[in-house]
C-alpha cells in the first residue's frame, strides 16, 4: 500500500491578468505521509494558502490550475466532479480556517454545525449524531458540551470557537486535516492551548495534518516536516527543526533571522511621563430611556514612570487594558482619575491597524501635512518640504505623497503611520501593537525602522504588544498587565530571566521558542481558561493561578519590590510578598 | 478598473444630451414658447413641429426644451437645500450622538413616515404656491433622507482609527467632521443626490400637475402634463412627449446613481 496520503505533483496555479497569466503557485511538489504533520511556511502571497485551497477544491472561479495533479489516497482530486468531491470533503479530509469569528455560521447552533458533516456523510440518526457531537466537543477540551450544542457562536469566546472549528474538522475522523493559520487570530496563551490540542488529536487519531502558517515558532513546535514557500515556489524543505536551525536558502535565513538586534538601554533619568494611581473607566453610552449611568472600571490604580529615551513594553492578553492605557495617555479617553503628568508633551500614537488608521479619502501628502497645519505652519511650501523629508526618513520615495493609502501595502502604510506620529516633532510615541497586523518579514523591517528613528531622534516609546519575543528585543523595561493592573514590572533581562508572577510565568510558558521547552512536551497552562472574573477583593488572577492558596482570596495583593537598588522589580503576588520563591520544579 | 462602468457612461451621455438641449432651450427655441397660434392648434407631430402643438397652437418641442430648465432648476435647488442641511444635521448628530441625536432622528422618522406629497401639500397651504415656494417646501422634505445617510456614514467612520489619529494630532471636532470624515462620504452622497434628484423631478411634476408649482404661462414638464390631460384623446402627443422626457431624465440619473454605487462598492 502506498504510504503517501496526499501527493501534490507539479501543481501550477495562475490568475489571468491583462498581461497574461500571473502564476501564484509554480510547479509545487509536496507529499504528506500517513500520520505526518507537514508545515508550509511563507509570508502572505507566497502561495501557501492557494496550495491548500486547491487541495480542498476551494479555489475561486478565476484561478486556473494549468498543470499538475493532487492525489489523496491515490485518487486524483483535480478535475473531479462536484458530486464526487462532496463525498470526499468532510469525510476523508477537512479544514480548519484562520478566522474563528467569521468561519462559523452565526445563526446556526453549534451542535448543528459540528454535526453537519455526519449528517451528510453517514446514516446516523439525530440522537447518535448528537452523541458524537458531544463526544467531539469534549475531546477538544470544551467544558459542558451538552450545553454548548444548543448555544450560538456569539455566546462563546474566540478560543472556544477555534476549538469548535477543530471539533468540526475531526468529527468524521478524516485522514487529512488542513489547518490554515489556525492560531494566527488568537492570543498567545490560547494559541499554545490550541497547538497542544492539535498535537493531541494527531497522537490520538493518527490523522495527517497539513499545517499552514507564517509563524516559524508555531511550525517548529508542531510540525515534523516543513516546506518553505516564496513567491509560489518551494525554496526549501526538510525536517522542521533541522531546516529552522540551519536554514540553507537565503529566504529561509531571512525568515529565521527576522528579529532585529536589541537596543542599548539609555541612562537618562529625566521623566517624560509620570503616571500615579491612575484609574480609567469606560463610560457606556447613555441612552434616551435609561437613567443608569454605567461605567466600567478598566484600569485599577496604575503607577509608573517613563524616562526620556526609554522603550517601555506593555504586555498582556487582549482585554487587559493595555490599549485603554494607551488611549488615556494620548488623550482619547477622558474618563479617568489619578495623576497623568507629561512634560509639555502631546504624545502621538502609532495605531495597530494600518488599514483603518489612514484616511481613505485623502492622499498621503495631505494626511502627513495635517499635523503641520494643526501646529500652525502656514507656509505651504515649507509643509511640502517637511513631508518629503519625512517620507525619505521612513524609507519611502517622496512621490508617495501623491498616492492614496489604498494603493499602499500594509508595511508601507505602517511606515506612513509612524511618519505621521513624528510629524509634530513630539518625542513620546505610544505604539499600540504596531506590527501585529503585518507579515513576519515586514514586521522586522518596521521594528528596525522604529529602532532607527528611536536612535536618530532620541525618541521615547511606550510599546504595547502581545508578542513577547518582539518585546524582548525592542524594550528596556516591561510592564505585565492583567485585568487592568500591573502584576509585574522590571528591566527586560531581569523579567525574562526571572519571571516571578504566576501570570508572567504562564505567558512565558506559552512562548514556543525557548530551547529548553523542546524537552517538555506539554505546556503548563491550565487547559481550559476559567472565565476571567475580577476577584471580589481577592487576587484577580486567583481563578487561573496554579499556585493559588487560601490567603490569596482575602485581599488584592500589593506591588512588592524584590529587585536591587536602581533596578526595581515589582510583583503583585501575596506569596512573593511573604518571601516565598517558586522553584523551577513548580 | 477591470470592468467598464456602462451604467455610469450611459447615464452621463443621456443626461448630457438632455442637459445640452435644455440649456439651449433657455436662450433659443424654434418657436416662441408663449406665442399662441390659433391656426395651428392641436397639430400632430410634423416636420414643422416635431412634437406637435398644444391647444393654443404653441410648439410642444419648444416648450419642452424650456420647461426642462424649470424642472431641472427646481429639482437641483431642492436637492441642494436637502443636501446642505441634511449633511450638516446628519454629520453633527452622527458624530456627537447623545440626546440631541435621539431627538433629531425621531423627528426624522416622523417626517419620513408620512407620504412626502402630503407633507408638501400641508406646507404649501401655509406658505402659498409658486416656483420658489415649491423649492423651499420640497427642499425641507428632502432634508431627513440626506441627514439619515450622512449620519450613518459618519457613525461608520467615526470609530475608525484615522479619526482617533486626527484627535491625537489635536484636530478639533468640527475639523474632524468636515475635513476628515465628510470627504469619505462623497460617493454615497452623490448616489443619494442622484436618487434625490429623480424624486425631486417627480415631485415637481406632481406639484405642477396639481397646479401648485410653476404657474402659467411658464412651461414645466408637470404643468404641461396637467394641461394636456383634457386633450389626451384628441392630441395625445401633447401628454406623451413631456412624459417621455421625464422618463428619460429619470433613466439618466438612475443610471448615474447605479454607476456611482458600483464605484463605491
Amino acid at each position: 500500500m502506498d504510504k503517501e496520503l496526499l501527493k501534490i505533483e507539479n501543481l501550477t496555479i495562475g490568475f489571468p491578468t491583462k498581461s497574461g497569466i500571473h502564476t501564484v503557485v509554480d510547479h509545487v511538489n509536496l507529499e504528506v505521509g500517513k500520520g505526518e504533520i507537514v508545515g508550509i511556511v511563507g509570508e502572505s502571497g507566497s502561495g501557501k494558502s492557494m496550495t491548500s485551497l486547491a487541495v480542498m477544491g476551494l479555489l475561486s472561479e478565476e484561478a486556473q490550475v494549468s498543470e499538475g495533479s493532487i492525489q489523496l489516497n491515490g485518487q486524483e482530486l483535480l478535475g473531479m466532479s462536484r458530486e464526487e468531491r462532496r463525498k470526499i470533503q468532510g469525510k476523508n479530509m477537512s479544514m480548519i480556517f484562520q478566522e474563528p469569528m467569521t468561519s462559523l455560521n452565526p445563526v446556526m447552533k453549534i451542535g448543528t454545525q459540528v454535526g453537519e458533516s455526519l449528517k451528510l456523510h453517514t446514516d446516523l440518526d439525530k440522537e447518535a449524531i448528537r452523541g458524537r457531537v458531544i463526544e467531539a466537543l469534549a475531546s477538544v477540551g470544551l467544558r459542558n458540551p451538552e450545553l454548548l450544542v444548543d448555544q450560538y457562536p456569539h455566546e462563546i469566546s474566540g478560543g472556544m470557537r477555534q476549538r469548535v472549528m477543530i471539533a468540526m474538522a475531526i468529527i468524521n475522523h478524516p485522514d487529512l486535516i488542513i489547518a490554515d493559520e489556525p492560531t494566527t487570530a488568537l492570543d498567545v496563551t490560547v494559541q499554545a492551548q490550541i497547538l497542544n490540542l492539535l498535537k493531541k488529536i494527531h497522537r490520538d487519531t493518527g490523522s495527517s495534518i497539513l499545517f499552514i502558517s507564517h509563524d516559524l515558532n508555531v511550525i517548529k513546535e508542531v510540525c515534523q516536516k516543513v516546506v518553505v514557500m516564496y513567491k509560489g515556489v518551494i525554496v526549501e524543505r526538510g525536517d522542521a527543526k533541522e531546516v529552522l536551525k540551519h536554514p540553507k536558502h537565503e529566504y529561509t535565513r531571512k525568515l529565521v533571522a527576522s528579529m532585529p538586534d536589541q537596543v542599548r538601554k539609555s541612562q537618562n533619568t529625566k521623566k517624560l511621563l509620570e503616571v500615579q494611581d491612575l484609574n480609567v473607566y469606560y463610560k457606556e453610552n447613555k441612552k434616551l430611556f435609561s437613567s443608569k449611568d454605567k461605567r466600567k472600571h478598566i484600569i485599577h490604580g496604575m503607577s509608573f514612570d517613563l524616562y526620556e529615551g526609554e522603550i517601555l513594553g506593555v504586555v498582556g492578553e487582549s482585554g487587559c487594558g493595555k490599549s485603554t492605557l494607551a488611549k488615556t495617555i494620548v488623550g482619547l479617553n477622558r474618563e479617568y482619575d489619578g495623576k497623568l503628568e507629561m512634560d509639555h508633551l502631546k504624545p502621538q500614537m502609532v495605531f495597530q491597524d494600518p488599514f483603518s488608521s489612514l484616511n481613505p479619502a485623502r492622499k498621503i501628502g495631505w494626511i502627513l501635512e495635517e499635523p503641520l497645519k494643526l501646529k500652525g505652519i502656514k507656509d505651504k511650501k515649507q509643509r511640502k518640504e517637511l513631508v518629503n523629508q519625512m517620507l525619505t526618513e521612513i524609507g519611502l520615495d517622496p512621490s508617495f505623497a501623491n498616492r492614496y493609502a489604498r494603493e499602499l501595502s500594509g508595511g508601507q502604510r505602517q511606515r506612513i503611520s509612524i511618519g505621521l506620529s513624528l510629524m509634530r516633532g513630539e518625542k513620546l510615541i505610544i505604539a499600540d501593537e504596531p506590527v501585529s497586523a503585518l507579515d513576519v518579514t515586514v514586521q522586522s523591517q518596521i521594528l528596525r525602522l522604529l529602532l532607527k528613528l528611536h536612535d536618530e531622534k532620541n525618541l521615547t516609546y511606550m510599546f504595547i504588544s502581545h508578542d513577547l519575543n518582539v518585546v524582548h528585543h525592542m524594550c528596556h523595561r516591561v510592564i505585565v498587565m492583567y485585568l487592568g493592573r500591573i502584576v509585574e514590572m522590571a528591566d527586560v533581562d531581569e523579567l525574562y530571566d526571572h519571571p516571578c508572577h504566576p501570570y508572567t510565568r504562564m505567558l512565558f510558558d506559552s512562548i514556543l521558542t525557548d530551547e529548553e521547552k523542546e524537552t517538555t512536551d506539554s505546556v503548563t497552562v491550565n487547559e481550559i481558561l476559567p472565565e476571567t472574573v475580577d476577584g471580589d477583593g481577592g487576587c484577580p488572577f486567583y481563578g487561573r493561578c496554579r499556585y493559588a492558596g487560601e490567603n490569596c482570596l482575602s485581599e488584592v495583593p500589593t506591588l512588592t519590590d524584590i529587585g536591587t537598588p536602581g533596578h526595581p522589580h515589582l510583583v503583585r503576588c501575596e506569596r512573593i510578598a511573604y518571601g516565598e520563591k517558586y522553584t523551577a520544579a513548580d | 478598473m477591470k470592468k467598464h462602468n456602462y451604467s455610469l457612461i450611459f447615464g452621463l451621455i443621456l443626461t448630457g444630451i438632455i442637459l445640452v438641449i435644455t440649456i439651449i432651450g433657455q436662450f433659443w427655441t424654434p418657436y416662441d414658447i408663449t406665442g399662441m397660434n390659433s391656426m395651428a392648434r392641436n397639430q400632430a407631430p410634423s416636420l414643422m413641429h416635431i412634437m406637435g402643438t398644444d391647444n393654443f397652437g404653441r410648439d410642444v418641442f419648444s416648450r419642452v426644451m424650456n420647461g426642462c430648465g424649470t424642472t431641472f432648476f427646481v429639482a437641483l435647488s431642492t436637492v441642494a437645500i436637502g443636501c446642505f442641511f441634511g449633511v450638516i444635521i446628519g454629520a453633527l448628530t452622527g458624530f456627537y450622538g447623545g440626546l440631541l441625536d435621539e431627538i433629531v432622528m425621531r423627528i426624522n422618522d416622523v417626517l419620513l413616515s408620512f407620504p412626502s406629497v402630503l407633507l408638501v401639500l400641508i406646507f404649501i397651504s401655509f406658505i402659498g404656491t409658486g416656483k420658489y415656494k415649491i423649492i423651499v417646501a420640497l427642499g425641507v422634505m428632502f432634508i431627513p433622507s440626506f441627514a439619515r445617510i450622512v449620519r450613518s456614514e459618519v457613525i461608520r467612520y467615526k470609530s475608525q482609527e484615522f479619526v482617533r489619529s486626527a484627535q491625537v494630532m489635536g484636530a478639533g471636532s468640527l475639523r474632524i467632521i468636515f475635513v476628515h470624515i465628510l470627504p469619505n462620504t462623497v460617493v454615497s452622497m452623490l448616489t443619494a443626490a442622484a436618487i434625490g434628484f429623480n424624486n425631486a423631478v417627480l415631485a415637481e411634476a406632481s406639484m405642477s400637475y396639481l397646479g401648485l408649482g410653476v404657474q402659467p404661462p411658464d412651461p414645466s414638464l408637470g404643468r404641461m402634463l396637467s394641461e394636456a390631460q383634457a386633450y389626451i384623446f384628441t392630441a395625445p402627443w401633447y401628454a406623451i412627449w413631456p412624459g417621455v422626457v421625464i422618463v428619460l431624465i429619470i433613466l439618466g440619473f438612475s443610471q448615474i446613481s447605479e454607476g456611482l454605487r458600483a464605484i463605491s462598492d
